[in-house]
């Protein structure tokens, strides 16, 4: 039993635990066990919380037994990026220095929410130091590796997140987005990823990285999943007063209405450069089942990117400065000369790119006059080594790191929700495509994702075997 | 004069394969030895210009590095006489996530017992669209701006991860540049989100 119950979704484990074919407790033991197993491996999980997950387990048998609603996720084991906090816990964001903190004295909002839900927390995953960062290759925790092929990076920063759903350590996990790093991870990982739109999720619990662009996010195999836990941590928060946006709960029934009438345009110009043929095929099967041909051009998204690069900087440098004047030893060496640099912006980039972002607003939204959902691809090269440095794009040799975010980063800069959907190609590494929508139209990306499922065309199959 | 004399070019080439194990190592204390202990000594680097071999090798000890994987693409020996050898070298070499074509030319002179030293060497790199913010006036002024801002910030930097965070000033200011140019009509207002 345990070993078909690592590879359920959340979906059919709430429905297997609800309907009393297995037990809650099982299904923790089981993923236990894999983590046990495969963890050293991929090194997705940093902390596994072994015993609170028996214990929300445990609690979610008694209630079913006392005849009770356990929750739409009853049972549903899940992971969350190490910068969010879990009671009794000390929430690291990746580094040395958040150590010598105190444990969380409660747990975060998304975290609340989705235990109200049934679901079960196994424990906090990998990620950049303070999420600056594409590939998860971390000097305290060290990297996380592929599931698909481990001598690959999972990308960044909520690697270790997008590591543990593809292997099957979580049927789903927390990350945050800022610039793409639910979106990326997913993209190299091979998993369905979901960035909601701005300020629409509660940030309440977790450690910030720049307050301008944050989002917290989900990764997980299946459009089902990514619905149910959406639709669970949705809702304003009276610990987050940024967290404003009221969405209507999300059903099967609508995901699973199809994508007739939803206007569906392929993001060109930029966003073309440097395609690789594994790209371009996989953009073509998602367009070919959307029944598209239509393309659109942002007004400059390089500027966004630019502005989105800015905003990151500045904000990430004064969050951190104290941290960076006094222990800049104890930073990982591969993000402490960029936080610092960004200490040090002038405040006109900061607010010409802020000005930038309201005007492009505007331009984004005139653009959605005429189209639902935009497709692009979330990184321009699917999973790299983990001692790449360079990648060839366009004719140049350009850096990894830094090029990672190129077509994720403009989309951040004004806070639109994407979908981010796997797509699988025989002997290649799995890449994935952007689904961008307008402000607040969650539903109609996810039945577009649905849909790209139903098709065949995207999927999130398990890597290392159940 | 004697040209390639094949005992002199196989000196030589062994006194640069150390150097170039000892610069890959940036073992400080060796690569001070190399270099003519003299103010006649000089060495033109990329980014900066030393007269004399007490500048050299300030600039060693203070300069922090990583060139685990510099390799050497090509190398051209040639010695004139019994003392006397140009080397000519160009590497690769990732430096803050940068990919760089480089050329060094030096001029090793055989010293008594002193042995094989370099009296005068030149550092370059082939500067392309995607690596001139590294090169540009920006990296020097990228260096001057970050210690001035950090001292104006009263935000101290130690030395050490000053060439760092230049570069990354450097990149920031050219990342800016097109955003900068933008005209945007002065009644777009920054996309606060503070509501009193």
């Amino acid at each position: 039993v345990s070993a078909d119950l690592v590879s359920l979704s959340a979906q059919e484990i709430a429905a297997g635990v609800r309907a009393r074919r297995f037990a809650a407790t099982q299904v923790a033991e089981a993923f236990l066990a894999r983590i046990e197993v495969l963890n050293p491996k991929i090194n997705a999980y940093t902390l596994v919380t072994s015993e609170r997950a028996l214990r929300e387990a445990a609690r979610v048998d008694a209630v079913i037994a006392a005849g009770e609603d356990p929750g739409p996720l009853a049972g549903a084991p899940y992971a969350v990026k190490n910068l969010f906090d879990l009671e009794g816990e000390v929430t690291v964001a990746g580094s040395k220095i958040n150590r010598d903190n105190p444990p969380a004295a409660q747990d975060a909002t998304a975290v609340t929410r989705l235990a109200n839900a049934g679901a079960i927390c196994l424990g906090a995953t990998n990620m950049g130091e303070y999420a600056y960062d594409f590939v998860t290759i971390n000097a305290h925790d060290g990297a996380t590796r592929n599931p698909h092929d481990l001598t690959r990076s999972a990308g960044g920063s909520s690697g270790g997140s997008g590591a543990a759903v593809a292997a099957g350590l979580a049927t789903f996990a927390l990350g945050t987005d800022t610039n793409g790093s639910v979106r990326v991870p997913s993209s190299f990982c091979g998993v369905w990823g979901l960035k909601p739109t701005y300020a629409c999720l509660s940030r309440a619990g977790v450690f910030p990285f720049v307050d301008a662009l944050d989002t917290v996010g989900t990764l997980a195999r299946s459009v089902s999943d990514l619905t149910r836990t959406f639709d669970a941590m949705a809702g304003p928060d009276a610990r987050d007063p940024n967290c404003g946006r009221v969405s209507s709960p999300l059903t099967d029934t609508e995901i699973d209405a199809g994508v007739r009438g939803v206007r569906v345009a392929a993001l060109e110009g930029y966003f073309a450069r440097g395609r690789t043929t594994e790209l371009s095929a996989a953009l073509a099967a998602v367009a070919g089942v959307l029944g598209s041909n239509s393309t659109v051009e942002l007004p400059r998204p390089d500027v966004a990117r630019s502005a989105a690069f800015l905003i990151t900087a500045a904000e990430a440098g004064e969050l951190h400065r104290e941290r960076l004047v006094r222990r800049a030893a104890d930073f990982d060496p591969a993000s402490r000369d960029r936080f610092i640099a960004g200490l040090l912006a002038p405040a006109a980039w900061y607010l010409k790119a802020q000005r930038f972002r309201a005007w492009w607003k505007g331009e984004v939204a005139r653009i959605f006059e005429t189209v639902d959902v935009l497709i692009a691809p979330a990184t321009p090269m699917s999973a790299p080594g983990l001692d790449e440095q360079t990648f060839e794009f366009d004719g140049a040799t350009l850096p990894l790191r830094a090029n990672v975010g190129l077509f994720t980063q403009p989309i951040t800069l004004v806070g639109l929700p994407v979908v981010a959907a796997p797509i699988h190609q025989p002997g290649r590494m799995p890449t994935a495509v952007q689904l961008i929508g307008r402000p607040g139209s969650e539903l109609t990306l996810l039945r577009v994702a649905r849909e790209l499922e139903r098709q065949g065309v995207c999927s999130a199959p398990l890597a290392l075997g159940s | 004069v004697q040209i390639n004399d094949p005992a002199v070019v196989a000196e030589v080439t062994l006194a640069s394969d150390v150097y170039e194990r000892a610069l890959i190592d940036n073992d400080v204390e060796a690569l001070m030895g190399f270099f003519w202990d003299s103010a006649q000594a000089l060495r033109i680097g990329v980014a900066e210009e030393l007269y004399g071999s007490e500048p050299i090798n300030e600039f060693r000890r203070k300069r922090t590095v990583s060139f685990t994987d510099r390799k050497t693409l090509g190398r051209h020996v040639v010695a004139f006489g019994a003392d006397m050898a140009i080397v000519t070298i160009e590497f690769s070499v990732v430096a803050f996530g940068n990919p760089r074509h480089g050329r060094q030319s030096q001029v090793w002179v055989k010293l008594g017992d002193a042995g094989w030293r370099v009296v005068s060497a030149h550092v370059s790199h082939r500067v392309t669209p995607q690596n001139s913010a590294a090169f540009s006036t920006n990296a020097n002024d990228g260096a001057a701006f970050a210690a001035a801002a950090s001292a104006i910030l009263r935000a101290p930097i130690d030395p050490a991860h000053l060439g760092g965070v230049a570069f990354n000033v450097g990149l920031m200011s050219n990342i800016a540049a097109p955003l900068m140019e933008i005209e945007l009509p002065e009644t777009v207002e920054p996309a606060a989100r503070f509501i009193p």
